[in-house]
């Protein structure tokens, strides 16, 4: 995914879709960024006193300059590939490949629920593609479906098929390495693709083998 | 080697030819997608810039390399450089503190090292675990996630593992 999961912290949209009964579970695995931040930045500030408190400042001056060089890199991708992906989505071929992915799908997700099948396969190509913020909302669609309808299996395989990363072409590893000036910048396309359908088999595999078996 | 550099262009031209027999007007689509980077970049900014201050500040108190070295033999016996410990352990948490640290690992190697590929293979075989789990499960009625998250994460570690191997021939 080229950036779904961008944020590290739910954007607007996705935090309008968590009701207000079920805020507390989003902010608790949430304050784990939280907590991290807040741990590591005042161990760092206290070991830097007693080190080099000079370096302090300028250490987060440099972050902030690295970040808006980074930002940078990051609006030429984006500039690139979102046009791409636009493209993509209205001349109907994002939506083709989610109808072709549909009877797989549902045999996949050991599901009835057409609704929850049909957000899941659009999530799944979504995904394939790298399509920017497109895979999550329709994620937390079908994920809601799966477990309206009771069925924690197709919602446990879409978590975990999701969180081991299912993309195709890693477009912004390509272009940041680009950037980065690397002379070969596609050639980490096939290990990363041999280690992305590893790692999505193998929780697949584990979720199948773990499932309650009724 | 040389035939991978064909996949991108061959993408776009493929997909514009596409576009065109559908009578996608081309131009003003194109652009309507570059529309959104602007926000969406606004959107990172943030995110990127304090995870990029704190990874300066871990580096500048020493802490990082104590970490490092800390973690570095477990690492070795399996093969991941211990340079991308950071990044394999930050990646589950934040997408975008991984992409801050990715960029690092490029400038500090340079971006064809076995480091930084190691890094690039890392970063793009597994996903932010804990903000899908919180995004994906937030509006449902779901309380025990520990399961899936548990294999999520294994199987992240392990494609790492192998990740680093195939980068010593691919």
């Amino acid at each position: 995914m080229l950036l779904t999961a961008g944020g590290g912290f739910a954007c607007p949209a996705d935090a309008r879709c968590a009701s207000a009964g079920h805020f507390w579970e989003v902010f608790h695995i949430q304050s784990s960024v939280n907590g991290i931040f807040a741990i590591v930045f005042l161990i760092s500030t206290a070991a830097l006193l007693f080190l080099d408190p000079d370096g302090f400042l300028s250490a987060l001056l440099k972050g902030g300059e690295k970040a808006a060089t980074l930002s940078l890199s990051l609006l030429a991708v984006y500039c690139v590939w979102l046009g791409f992906f636009k493209v993509m989505e209205q001349s109907g071929l994002s939506q083709k490949l989610a109808r072709l992915l549909f009877p797989a799908a549902k045999k996949l997700f050991r599901s009835q629920n057409k609704e929850a099948v049909y957000y899941a396969s659009c999530n799944l190509t979504a995904n394939f593609l790298g399509l920017p913020g497109a895979p999550t909302p329709l994620g937390i669609k079908a994920a809601e479906k799966f477990c309206a309808a009771r069925e924690h299996y197709g919602a446990d395989m879409l978590f975990v098929l999701n969180a081991t990363s299912l993309q195709l072409l890693p477009t912004t590893v390509i272009a940041l390495r680009l950037a980065y000036g690397s002379a070969n910048s596609v050639d980490i396309f096939l290990p990363t693709l041999l280690a992305t359908l590893f790692s999505t088999l193998l929780g697949g595999i584990l979720v199948f083998l773990t499932r309650k078996r009724s | 080697m040389k035939y991978l550099a064909l996949i991108v262009p061959l993408l776009f031209l493929a997909l514009f030819v596409y576009a065109l027999i559908k009578r996608v007007k081309l131009y003003d689509c194109f652009t309507d997608g570059i529309k959104e980077a602007i926000p969406l970049l606004c959107s990172l900014f943030p995110y990127l810039a304090a995870m990029l201050m704190l990874s300066e500040l871990f580096e500048a108190s020493g802490l990082a390399a104590k970490l490092t070295s800390l973690l570095a033999p477990a690492f070795r016996f399996l093969g991941i450089p211990p340079e991308i410990a950071k990044l394999v352990l930050l990646k589950p948490f934040s997408g975008s503190g991984s992409t801050a640290l990715l960029s690092e690992i490029f400038s500090l190697y340079g971006a064809d090292s076995y480091i930084a590929r190691c890094a690039c293979v890392a970063y793009g075989s597994s996903e932010t675990v804990f903000y899908i789990s919180a995004v994906y499960f937030a509006g449902t009625k779901r309380k025990n996630l520990a399961k899936p998250i548990v294999i999520a994460l294994f199987s992240n570690f392990c494609a790492v593992i192998l990740g680093c191997f195939l980068c010593r021939f691919i």
